[in-house]
């Protein structure tokens, strides 16, 4: 087990006859920041629902600090309260203000008294620096605070591993920052992280490793440093090309 | 003009036979608060377990919401009351008015929830089901609330329709409105109470016509 959180072996799917995923390793460690980048369509968001089973995965393993998570035996709600997951579409309940939209799976997963969870609530909220907006319903927010009020509820029920899944793609230019921030500052505080993203900004100034998924294969992996200065593969550097143009 | 008045708007008949109406009116509205509730809950249930897709289960749901919607709720009504006692099952008419109306009422209302749940966005159920809320939690406290809210428009048209067919438990001697109605009918020889009967359904519906009404504006 060591220091290894996630370890994902072969893993492969399928959506009817086209190919997904072809066999992705990934091994991530405790504390470690990992961007999965590459050309739409490469299968990078279906390698991440796959983590926590939104995608059901066809064959291959997955463990989560070395227990399995793939297989009928496991309690999927459970496994999920340990992974947070951020969304592009940040997908916050409309129908709630921010506080409860961070509060609910607190009450009614872990079982908080409301007391205890508005609390907890308003520290995520504060972390966010949103403190402020506690009140407000998502469609009073900017995509921006959306997105830190999502962060904010997933960060919550204090997971082991935070998923992004192009957390900066559905947001303005001028609202990308305030976003690439709160993911830094969780980077900083040693949380465990896999970031798809075409966020450049973060990729180089957050993560601790980078790899390129390709037509469904794990084709580079490499250092952030060494991805971004000196890739092995000629796709990673064509890739590249495109991306910091 | 004279006849009409006497026939229809006939002030001693209406006094002398209100006691009529008011029971059938009380009876009314217990049948509406009970079958009402059970459709409901019904078609709830109905649209919620259609949602796991699980294959078998839907092809009965499916089937049973078709099947159902097909049958005229008189029909329906008529073969609870008469046809169950053939095979040893005696249903007071009370208990006869709300199954059939809440089992017909269940399919309409199952396919308003069931429209309401696919307008929510698939991420919703994601968002939800990632914070490690179960099925039942996610559709009580985000799928649900949302799925409702669309659909409060045809849901009030569909519940107006449902208050109107109660009328149909006047056919296995109810004493409802209508039953009651006709009855003081019978007793005075005048039609009057008919229009009584009028006056209380549009009573209980009006408001919700006003509702919907409101729902189209905005």
């Amino acid at each position: 087990m060591g220091n290894i959180l996630v370890e994902i072996k072969d893993l492969h799917k399928s959506f009817g006859e086209e190919e997904v995923l072809k066999g992705v390793d990934l091994d991530v460690e405790r504390g470690e920041v990992v961007c999965i980048m590459g050309p739409s369509g490469a299968g990078k968001s279906t390698f991440l629902r796959c983590i926590n089973r939104l995608e059901e995965p066809d064959s291959g393993t997955i463990k989560i600090d070395g227990e399995p998570i793939t297989g009928d035996n496991v309690d999927l709600n459970k496994m999920r309260t340990e992974i947070g997951m951020v969304f592009q579409q940040f997908n916050l309940f409309p129908h709630m203000n921010a506080l409860s939209n961070i509060t609910l799976a607190l009450k009614k997963v872990k079982n908080m008294s409301k007391a205890e969870a508005d609390k907890k609530g308003l520290e995520n909220l504060e972390k966010v620096g949103l403190k402020y907006k506690a009140e407000s319903k998502p469609d009073q927010l900017s995509g921006g605070q959306k997105q830190r009020v999502a962060m904010a509820r997933a960060l919550a029920m204090d997971p082991k591993l935070m998923l992004f899944d192009e957390p900066t793609s559905a947001l303005d230019p001028e609202l990308i920052e305030e976003v690439v921030k709160v993911m830094l500052d969780l980077a900083e505080m040693g949380m465990t992280m896999i970031a798809v993203t075409h966020e450049i900004s973060f990729a180089k100034g957050g993560s601790d490793r980078v790899c390129l998924l390709d037509q469904g294969n794990m084709l580079e992996q490499a250092p952030t440093e060494k991805f971004f200065n000196d890739p092995e593969h000629d796709r990673t550097r064509e890739f590249l090309s495109m991306v910091l143009d | 003009m004279e006849a009409f008045a006497h026939n229809f708007l006939n002030i001693n008949v209406l006094i002398r036979t209100h006691g009529f109406l008011i029971t059938g009116l009380f009876m009314t509205l217990r049948l509406i608060g009970f079958s009402l509730i059970l459709a409901m809950a019904w078609g709830l249930f109905l649209s919620v377990v259609r949602n796991v897709h699980l294959p078998g289960l839907n092809t009965f749901i499916v089937f049973y919401v078709d099947t159902l919607r097909s049958l005229p709720i008189l029909v329906l009504l008529m073969l609870i009351y008469y046809a169950l006692p053939f095979v040893g099952i005696q249903v007071p008419a009370f208990t006869a008015a709300v199954l059939a109306l809440s089992l017909n009422g269940g399919a309409y209302y199952a396919e308003i929830f069931r429209a309401g749940i696919e307008a929510i966005h698939r991420g919703q159920t994601e968002a939800a089901r990632t914070l490690g809320l179960n099925y039942i939690q996610t559709m009580r406290h985000v799928i649900l609330p949302q799925a409702i809210r669309v659909v409060l428009p045809p849901l009030t048209t569909n519940t107006l329709e449902f208050i109107k067919a109660t009328a149909a438990a006047s056919v296995v001697a109810l004493p409802d409105i209508l039953r009651q109605a006709s009855q003081a009918m019978n007793s005075t020889f005048n039609p009057t109470p008919l229009t009584g009967a009028l006056v209380l359904y549009l009573l209980i519906c009006l408001p919700l016509v006003q509702l919907i009404r409101r729902f189209e504006n905005n």
